[in-house]
């Protein structure tokens, strides 16, 4: 059987992965434990190094960057998003955030540093071309290689899992994501998710973004 | 009547309309049911010396089990389990206890007693699943009697009698007894009898009569078997007022009262004395040495010559080379773990579903339940609680817990409450039932399968469909699963299984697997 792994594993990061370690990270409860708990959750649903899981819809973190990592999780706590009752995995990934203090988001941040980013197989077949078209309103915010923008806000999309993209793009369509009143990135997205028009449009424009990756 | 109804279609007509039961009893009698098969025996090779090298990814029931059987063989074993105990599913809440959902940590501070503890995920042994009883027996686990259906349980909807409750004797004795009515005169009309001899006809006659405790008329008007209103030892019984058909058909809980004692909870049914998990220990006795705790696999690889495990342990990523790998990770976290399966493995572990029951419990200041006749059982409600447990366990003693909860198919609705909300939720449910709940509980625990930590999931769900049952591709995907690869990598736990959720399940998964790997040590031997 060939040896895939090592091929598969790409490093994006400029450093090498680290030993991880378990030191406990501000403990969340409560009475007289006998085993202790700790923030650090993530590879449960986030896969191996936080490479993504599309069974659980857990999306790629290894390679995100740190802002956008922070922004979100405080969003989660905050119940900026996550708070929709149509939006399930939102609501999983609210309640794992809920408690988490800013130290332990600082802690989170750093440990999905250490991790070696993976790129995953691509699952949605959508016109590239068509999708090139559309992403024209898209790249103002993202860069043309969809590599994104710190300095308004805008998350690098070509390295996410396109599974994901579909679903987040569909969640502020549907208004899901992006219509809590201090989500002012997400009112943006609502707004601009309405040129894609449909499901095949929001498909297109994502087979355009991950064809963006260089790996 | 003008179409004639065959003996095999009188009897699936019959269990069609809840007398399951009685048809069971007529099936076994014509030879239609297969007999109970024995316990497996594993007679495995040794392995060559060269090759004994075994990784097991997780410690739950199927992946000690290979622990144990290839430990007794020879092997060399070692067990990587992601959590900070053994068991995975076979989960016993006692005093101190980590329950570790992500997000929301509980620990359990239910009294310290042998007693007081509830089983949060698998609960009961049927009699008919012989190879966990076999290694209970081998293992020593003591096993004591699980109370399932208890007649003098509550049953309690909304929608039927105002929404009080009625003992579960009223409700399946007066619904037996109308059942009964309509099928007897059924069975009366003259053409109907024609497949029967008169002989037989009058024998299903009079099981019905019996069934439904049927007056000379064939007419149910009540019966004694509900109860007594009044009297019954000293005094003459006063028979209980019939409950209108009608009424009882406003509920739909029908349909789990009459059948609470077929199937898998159709034979006796059995716990082991203190605890589930007291068959984990079991098996940790002979292999506990062997597992590695908060050991998180990063990834499997299945080479020609083994299977390369990388893991983190003890703050470092480490590396692991075993000939032969088995693995009960659940299949939905295989997806995101780094590995080299064939694509068709790949697809199927993305097409099984993770089960999302949910269960919640109380500890009892008193045994408020055994002052109104119930020991042990179930009640049962059309609240989004649907069940409590009364403990089989501990009975007399002055306190106990009680499951408050037991979602099996609709979980989520729970799952995606705070804490807070969930104890509300089964506090208001259960008042329904026992007035004084609220007053009568403390110290709440909740177990939300879909958000425990490692698992992220109860049992595993193939089926898309129940009602059709499982479709020719859900079966090739599912051989797919169950097949070795390489000769080196096993899948196994109550997910590669067709009847998953029991712990039979896993049990006969890790010896399915195990006869595969004999069969290839066998050849390589030879």
């Amino acid at each position: 059987m060939p040896n895939l792994i090592s091929r598969a594993v790409k490093k994006r990061l400029g450093k090498p992965a680290l030993l991880i370690t378990f030191a406990l990270a501000s403990a969340v409860c409560v009475s007289a434990p006998n085993e202790p708990v700790n923030d650090r959750y993530c590879k449960t649903c986030h896969g191996s190094d936080g490479r993504g899981n599309e069974a659980i819809q857990a999306p790629i973190l290894a390679g995100m960057e740190d802002w956008y990592l922070i922004r979100q999780l405080k969003n989660y706590r905050g119940k900026v998003r996550g708070f929709h009752p149509s939006d399930e995995r939102g609501i999983a990934m609210q309640a794992m955030a809920n408690n988490l203090s800013d130290e332990s988001i600082r802690d989170i941040v750093g440990w999905i540093k250490t991790w070696e980013y993976t790129p995953p197989d691509a699952t949605v077949n959508g016109d590239k071309a068509e999708g090139k078209k559309l992403y024209a309103s898209c790249a103002a915010c993202h860069r043309e290689d969809a590599s994104g923008n710190e300095a308004i806000g805008a998350p690098p999309l070509a390295y996410q899992n396109d599974w994901y993209l579909v679903k987040q793009l569909e969640n502020f369509s549907n208004g899901y994501r992006g219509t809590h009143e201090s989500d002012i990135f997400g009112q943006q997205m609502v707004a601009m998710v309405k040129q894609l028009k449909d499901d095949t449009g929001i498909r297109n424009v994502v087979s355009y973004i991950i064809s963006l990756r260089s790996d | 009547m003008n179409v004639r109804v065959k003996r095999r279609e009188f009897l699936n007509l019959l269990a069609a309309f809840g007398g399951t039961g009685a048809a069971l009893n007529a099936g076994a009698a014509l030879n239609l049911l297969p007999a109970a098969s024995h316990a497996q025996t594993l007679d495995l090779r040794s392995p060559d010396p060269s090759k004994k090298q075994v990784v097991i990814l997780g410690g739950g029931l199927s992946g000690l089990t290979v622990a144990y059987e290839l430990t007794k063989r020879g092997y060399d074993c070692t067990v990587l389990e992601a959590s900070h105990r053994c068991g995975g599913r076979v989960l016993t809440v006692r005093h101190g206890d980590l329950i570790d959902e992500i997000g929301n940590p509980q620990y359990c501070s239910f009294d310290d007693e042998p007693h007081m503890y509830f089983n949060a995920g698998a609960a009961r042994i049927p009699s008919s699943h012989k190879n966990i009883l076999g290694y209970c027996k081998e293992l020593g686990v003591d096993l004591e009697v699980f109370i399932n259906e208890n007649k003098s349980a509550y049953v309690q909807d909304d929608k039927m009698l105002s929404g009080n409750r009625i003992r579960n004797i009223e409700f399946t004795t007066n619904m037996r007894g109308f059942m009964a009515e309509l099928m007897a005169k059924a069975l009366t009309h003259e053409e109907l009898n024609q497949p029967f001899s008169d002989a037989e006809a009058e024998a299903l006659l009079s099981s019905i009569r019996a069934f439904g405790d049927l007056k000379e008329n064939d007419l149910y008007e009540g019966s004694f078997r509900a109860g007594y209103k009044s009297g019954g030892f000293l005094k003459h019984g006063v028979q209980k007022d019939m409950i209108a058909f009608r009424d009882l058909l406003k509920s739909r809980l029908g349909r789990q009262l009459l059948s609470a004692n077929e199937g898998d909870t159709g034979p006796i049914l059995m716990q082991p004395v203190g605890g589930m998990d007291k068959i984990i220990s079991g098996f940790l006795n002979h292999v506990g040495e062997r597992v590695k705790y908060r050991a998180i696999v990063n990834s499997v690889e299945v080479l020609d010559s083994g299977v390369k495990i990388v893991y983190d342990h003890d703050g470092a990523r480490q590396s692991f080379d075993a000939d032969y790998c088995f693995n009960c990770i659940p299949t939905h976290l295989m997806v995101g773990i780094t590995n080299n399966f064939p694509d068709d493995y790949k697809k199927a572990m993305k097409y099984v579903r993770r089960g999302d029951a949910y269960k919640a419990a109380f500890q009892a200041k008193s045994r408020f339940w055994e002052d109104q006749e119930i020991y042990g059982g179930i009640s049962w409600s059309n609240s989004p609680s649907r069940q409590i447990w009364y403990p089989s366990h501990g009975i007399h003693k002055s306190k106990g817990i009680v499951l408050a909860a037991y979602d099996y198919g609709g979980g989520i609705y729970h799952t995606q409450m705070s804490q807070s909300d969930r104890i509300e939720a089964h506090l208001s449910d259960a008042e329904k039932i026992h007035p004084d709940f609220r007053h009568n509980v403390e110290n709440p625990i909740t177990v939300a399968w879909h958000r425990m930590n490692h698992m992220l999931g109860c049992s595993a769900r193939w089926q898309r469909s129940f009602s059709t049952g499982w479709t020719h591709d859900e079966e090739k995907l599912y051989e797919t699963l169950r097949a070795p690869v390489n000769n080196r990598h096993f899948f196994i736990g109550d997910q590669i299984s067709m009847h998953s959720a029991w712990q039979e399940s896993a049990v006969m998964s890790a010896q399915w697997a195990l006869t595969k790997l004999d069969a290839y040590v066998r050849q390589e031997l030879a």
